[in-house]
């Protein structure tokens, strides 16, 4: 229950994010788009000994931060769902790799501990950028730049109809669940024997729902496809922009600044 | 089972994206060619929604106080058919790894392919609709859900162990991997398959034409082992041959093209611990004449406390300089207002 809870506040709480006023909400979403890309693939090309280069990559995402007024602990909380598989996939580099880089004062610093700091950086630096994205561009926004990119209209209209309706049976899920709880007060959640039922009125429900919605559609003039009036183009502003912040991440990666400085 | 970005290589990333990609551009050709009609364009739509609400519903698993839920794609593939399938569930994991951090961009590929590919296009087909070829009752359709989701999650998982080592980013070898995450996903399977069964047999004795429309449909465009295979092989050719070998040789392939441009492999002959405290110097030569003294290992210990350093001063200023932009923003705006 709190769980469901808690999916819907997720939802709503980026969804209103991306509707405010900042410099980074100002950015055009194709370029946040090609941006986050090559900040990701930058990342993840550095060497699992190289933590002081990914240091630096750390100020991309509080930058952005910054100028999209974007509340830290939001972010952070979100982080915490993509770290523990990276965590455990880390876990054993720490018992494997057990030679020792250098000295900190008395304590020895061993390569499986850099390189599960390492991994455990590029896992909070990724997702922030993919949520720095996500927590400045509005749905509807990114619909449009998938189109712009030319993604097949079937694959959008499943993702923004996902999107849309994931609430709505979030909330349904919600009701049928404090319903079975309350028939059912001796028991935590739902009984294994129950879940079939369950799940599979649900299904019922969703279909039938699926139903009136393509109903309503069709009396809109809905033919299967999307149209707009609005096609994002890149613009020689977002293009400037492209080169310039991407320009600055390659050149993070590959001039060593340590020796520069 | 979502991989998120930091697990794979740029490599292995790309390699698995351009093959799910293939699939998915496959699966809507397909779809409009054949498969759809209108209105099955909302029932994929409000199906992703209903796995997404699904997966929040949490069930008791009898005997050991935990819980669980459920997966949803036999599910999906059972109520939709596998095109239509494939896509919702592609929707779903882009969802996940936009809004929930569940994945990431780099690693949808290898998420695609292993939680909608294997169950879609291998489970369903081969495990799913064999089992329902001869007849279909309550029980043999709760009998193929949980067989294919068994095998499906097994293949994933081991795929998930193949994308891992090929990343080269854990040291654990490829056999404890396995050890460690195919039993894991056998308890998992088992029981999201009985799951799975007991509520495609109950649609199917409330609403048997749902079930039996998209069997149906299957049998009329079957899916071509042939394609299949065909696809498995392009895959297994870049992760067996190509990726490996940047896997092992170069820890990376986009590295590896760095390390062409500024010509930064110049570490010959030397023991692998003085060979990797190399690289970390390398790595983080920031302030040099800052370094403790003119002994090695303090010298490596000075150049990347100072690496370090120099990380954290650029955060500073990054942080100073966004600060100032927003105060310049703001000025700017109670500006206007005065000036009105």
């Amino acid at each position: 229950m709190s769980s469901i809870n808690k999916s819907i506040q997720q939802i709503t709480a980026l969804e209103e994010l991306a509707h405010r006023d900042t410099l980074l909400n100002k950015l055009a979403p194709s370029v946040k788009l090609i941006i986050t890309f090559i900040y990701v693939i930058t990342v993840i090309s550095f060497r699992p000994l190289d933590v002081s280069g990914l240091v630096f990559f750390a100020s991309f995402p509080v930058f952005l931060m910054i100028i999209g007024e974007i509340p830290f602990q939001v972010l952070l909380s979100r982080c915490m769902i993509a770290l523990p598989f990276a965590f455990f996939a880390g876990l054993s580099n720490l018992f494997l790799e057990k030679n020792t880089i250098f000295y900190f004062g008395k304590f020895g610093i061993t390569e499986g501990e850099i390189t599960f700091t390492s991994l455990m950086l590029k896992a909070v630096l990724t997702v922030m950028a993919v949520l720095l994205l996500v927590a400045s561009t509005s749905m509807n926004d990114l619909i449009y730049t998938l189109i712009s990119l030319h993604i097949p209209s079937i694959l959008v209209i499943q993702i923004m109809m996902t999107y849309r309706y994931m609430s709505v049976l979030l909330k349904e899920a919600s009701l049928m669940y404090h319903a079975y709880l309350l028939r059912a007060p001796k028991e935590k959640s739902i009984k294994l024997n129950d879940m079939g039922t369950f799940l599979g009125q649900m299904i019922l429900r969703s279909i039938d729902r699926a139903e009136r919605i393509y109903h309503a559609m069709q009396c809109r003039g809905f033919n299967g496809g999307m149209e707009f009036s609005k096609r994002e183009k890149l613009g020689i502003k977002g293009w400037i922009t492209v080169v310039v912040a991407g320009s600055l991440i390659i050149i993070l990666r590959v001039v060593n600044i340590n020796k520069i400085l | 089972m979502h991989m998120s970005d930091s697990l794979v290589s740029f490599a292995v990333g790309t390699t698995m994206a351009a093959v799910s990609t293939g699939a998915v551009g496959y699966s809507i050709r397909k779809i409009k060619k054949t498969d759809l009609d209108n209105s099955k364009i909302p029932m994929m739509g409000v199906m992703g929604a209903f796995v997404f609400a699904a997966q929040m519903i949490n069930f008791t698993i009898p005997g050991t106080g935990s819980s669980g839920h459920i997966g949803g794609g036999i599910l999906l593939a059972a109520l939709l058919g596998p095109y239509p399938a494939f896509i919702t569930l592609t929707s779903v994991l882009i969802i996940q790894a936009l809004f929930f951090a569940d994945g990431g961009l780099l690693a949808l590929g290898c998420n695609i392919f292993n939680m909608g590919f294997l169950t879609c296009f291998i489970a369903y087909p081969f495990i799913y609709r064999q089992i329902l070829k001869k007849s279909v009752t309550p029980k043999r359709i709760a009998l193929a859900a949980i067989l294919a989701v068994v095998i499906g999650l097994q293949l994933g998982s081991f795929s998930v162990v193949v994308e891992t080592t090929a990343s080269g980013v854990t040291e654990l070898p490829f056999r404890s991997l396995l050890i460690w995450m195919q039993p894991i996903h056998l308890a998992i399977g088992i029981i999201e398959g009985v799951i799975t069964g007991a509520v495609l047999s109950f649609v199917y004795k409330s609403r048997k034409e749902i079930i039996m429309n998209s069997l149906e449909k299957g049998t009329q465009k079957k899916i071509s082992m042939k394609r299949v295979l065909v696809i498995f092989a392009i895959a297994a050719i870049f992760i067996g041959g190509f990726l490996s070998y940047f896997a092992s040789s170069n820890p990376d392939g986009l590295e590896w093209a760095i390390q062409g441009i500024t010509q930064g492999s110049e570490i010959v002959n030397s023991s692998k611990t003085h060979l990797k405290a190399q690289e970390l110097q390398e790595n983080t030569a920031i302030l040099p004449h800052y370094s403790f003294d003119g002994e090695a290992q303090d010298s490596v210990l000075g150049t990347s406390v100072s690496g370090v350093i120099g990380g954290i001063v650029t955060l500073v200023v990054t942080i100073v300089s966004g600060l100032v932009i927003m105060k310049i923003k703001k000025n700017k705006g109670n500006r206007v207002v005065t000036d009105k």
